[in-house]
């Protein structure tokens, strides 16, 4: 059970209007203490909008926020300390060198002058960028500029660390090394929020996914539940012709859902796939099987089902 | 950790940051640096050139009152006078290179003498009124200055001078101190705010948005680090001023208060204008096209009670015409307002804090693109 010191953020009945748009409409979920949360929804969901309420960039129309016990309407900055950010672009000054970038944000955090220098080689030894301190951050690989961006999130030694999209664009070996950083903070103790459009990223790191659509909360569970929930495998099957008989399979017992896409189709199904059979016989009726595959729901699955898109559409 | 010893660290953090980072541009650097000197002497060229006609005169008497009729129209102070032929004057006035043909006559001196008319032939380039009503008055003039020096006693009526300054100041030395002031604020706008919008355009803006830090004090900061690469600018105006066009500062100290106070003034605006705007090209524009207007409206070429009532009810809106009154006074040592120097350096100060509060309310309310 989850108790107040153990909820590193809560939100609580939170609305947020643009004029008459409503992006985020009485929203309410609550982020664990030591746990690695993943945001997930497609493109004006209300990701943005919940990420920039938190980090005191953006004003609820009404609600409550509280991030560490602290009510974000009356201790924005105590709770500013609190967070380390890794914003999608980086945020890096790409004339400065990585150590002068570091320097600056231990400046803007107030990090004690006797641990500056300290904390800063700490940082960058632990995301492998000592070498290139004296190096301008242009020079980067969009790699190294994650790295280095994770680096001065954590330079401040925060309790919450939020990764918008943290390995876009960066290469395999860059992306399992950022994996692996942030699987060390859960290590720590830390809480980290993030937001990807990658659902193997967020399959592999977060203990718990909520997915967001039109600024509701669609789903929330571990991503081991959500995939259950939206059943025990998936039948794909490539026909001939496109199939006609899409309703005698929906009718069928321990079919969850269907969905064609001219001689395609994709049946998620229950339990331990006794149906496969007569999913078979209904469709040989009237067409040839060019290829049938069953496999596990991904968390794809579950995202399309939900939200009826795919999450980098 | 206290309070105010975190501000000082974010202020002077913010300022370190902006230098470093344009020391990086240089070329940008090095265009901010000498925008106001390249200001300065455009601007004094203009008006070099824009007082006095170009004008020829063909000399075809050399005897003594024609010589002493060139030397009027020499100190009448409204021509740029060369002898030069009938031929080449004839010459240069159809080829646009002169205002004026001034031709004394072969008979001037003994006509003179004889106490018979003599008529001056003068030949005009009337294509702008400006130069020409130049020449209609200055012509006139010449003659009068020809009389009462070479025959006095024809000339009954004179004036008795009394200044109000132990010295005059000429048209271009009290211009340059205005333009010193034009190129302050043109490089302290220039310098802030394309800084300022920069930081969104590149989204390093959110470094300082997601930091703990109170806005005044980034602000401050960002303010702090354009002043400082802008006292380069100023220091450099400032010799050309005293080197090239040669003027004197008569209160150094006052000199260098009233540039920092400039410094301040319009390297905030520019840092507002880049937060509220946040892309440095229309940040450049306003920039340039908000200089222009205060500089006119600011009694840069006269003092503001010798011009039109639209102008001199629009002036005391412009901190510009503050700093004028305040620099003249630090070059000439005379006020052109009826305020004191402490009230018109407290109206600047107000500007600065007020302009101080806007950035920081701006910043405040800034939230990020959706």
């Amino acid at each position: 059970m989850t108790t107040l010191n153990d909820k590193a953020i809560d939100i609580f009945h939170l609305v947020k209007r643009f004029g008459k748009f409503v992006a985020l409409d009485d929203l309410s979920f609550t982020v664990t203490t030591g746990e690695i949360f993943g945001l997930l929804g497609p493109n004006g969901s209300g990701k943005t909008t919940t990420i920039n309420i938190i980090s005191g960039l953006s004003a609820p129309t009404s609600g409550q926020v509280h991030v560490m016990g602290y009510d974000l309407r009356t201790h924005s900055r105590k709770v500013l300390q609190l967070l380390g950010s890794v914003p999608q672009e980086t945020a890096l000054y790409e004339e400065l060198t990585a150590w002068a970038n570091l320097d600056f944000h231990a400046e803007l955090f107030g990090v004690p002058l006797k641990d500056k220098k300290a904390r800063i080689e700490a940082m960058l030894e632990l995301v492998q960028l000592s070498d290139r301190k004296n190096s301008p951050v242009s020079t980067f690989s969009g790699g190294m500029k994650r790295r280095l961006a994770l680096a001065r999130a954590l330079l401040h030694d925060p309790q919450l660390i939020y990764l918008d999209e943290p390995t876009l664009g960066v290469d395999v070996q860059s992306r399992h090394a950022i994996w692996e950083y942030i699987l060390n903070l859960r290590k720590q103790g830390k809480t980290v929020l993030i937001t990807t459009n990658y659902l193997e990223e967020a399959q592999a790191l977060c203990d718990r996914i909520a997915i967001l659509d039109h600024g509701r909360l669609a789903a929330l569970d571990t991503p081991d539940h959500l995939r259950q929930v939206s059943g025990a495998g998936v039948v794909e099957i490539e026909t001939a012709q496109p199939t006609q008989k899409v309703e005698n399979l929906r009718r069928l017992a321990g079919v969850t859902s269907i969905e064609q896409n001219g001689n395609q189709l994709k049946i998620a199904i229950q339990s331990d796939g006794r149906v496969v059979p007569q999913i078979i016989g209904v469709i040989t009726q009237e067409s040839e099987i060019l290829k049938f595959t069953v496999r596990e729901p991904t968390l794809d699955d579950v995202f399309l089902r939900l939200t009826g898109t795919a999450l980098r559409d | 950790m206290d309070s105010l010893s975190y501000s000082l660290r974010v202020i002077w953090a913010c300022a370190k940051k902006d230098i470093r980072t344009a020391l990086t541009e240089r070329l940008f650097t090095i265009v901010g640096l000498f925008v106001p000197v390249t200001v300065l002497i455009l601007m004094s060229l203009f008006a070099i050139s824009g007082g006095k006609a170009p004008t020829a005169v063909v000399m075809l008497d050399q005897g003594p009152y024609a010589q002493a009729f060139y030397q009027s129209m020499d100190h009448a102070h409204s021509f740029i006078l060369e002898q030069t032929s009938t031929t080449e004057a004839a010459r240069q006035l159809s080829a646009g290179e002169i205002v004026a043909v001034v031709t004394i006559p072969a008979d001037f001196d003994s006509g003179l003498r004889q106490n018979q008319p003599v008529s001056i032939n003068v030949a005009i380039n009337n294509l702008n009124t400006d130069f020409t009503n130049d020449i209609r008055r200055a012509i006139p003039l010449s003659i009068t200055s020809f009389y009462a020096s070479s025959f006095p006693n024809l000339v009954n009526i004179t004036t008795h001078e009394v200044d109000a300054y132990p010295q005059d100041t000429d048209y271009i030395p009290y211009l340059a101190v205005s333009i010193l002031v034009i190129a302050l604020m043109i490089g302290g706008l220039l310098q802030s705010g394309p800084a300022s919008a920069k930081e969104w355009e590149s989204h390093t803006i959110k470094e300082l948005l997601l930091s703990p830090a109170s806005r005044w004090a980034i602000t401050t900061g960002k303010m702090l680090g354009s002043i400082l690469i802008g006292l380069g600018s100023a220091i450099v105006v400032v010799i050309v001023l005293i080197f090239i066009v040669g003027i004197q500062p008569a209160h150094w100290l006052e000199l260098i208060g009233y540039t920092l106070l400039c410094l301040i003034i319009f390297n905030s605006i520019g840092v507002l204008f880049g937060t509220l705007i946040k892309q440095r090209m229309p940040v450049i524009a306003l920039s340039m096209g908000t200089a222009l207007p205060l500089f006119f409206i600011s009694g840069a070429f006269g003092p503001i009670s010798f011009q039109t009532p639209i102008i001199q009810w629009m002036a005391p809106l412009s901190p510009a015409y503050y700093l004028i009154v305040l620099f003249q006074h630090s070059f000439h040592n005379f006020y052109l307002n009826t305020l004191s120097m402490g009230a018109n350096t407290l109206i600047l100060i107000v500007f600065a804090l007020v302009i101080i509060g806007l950035e920081t309310l701006a910043l405040n309310r800034s939230v990020l693109s959706h």
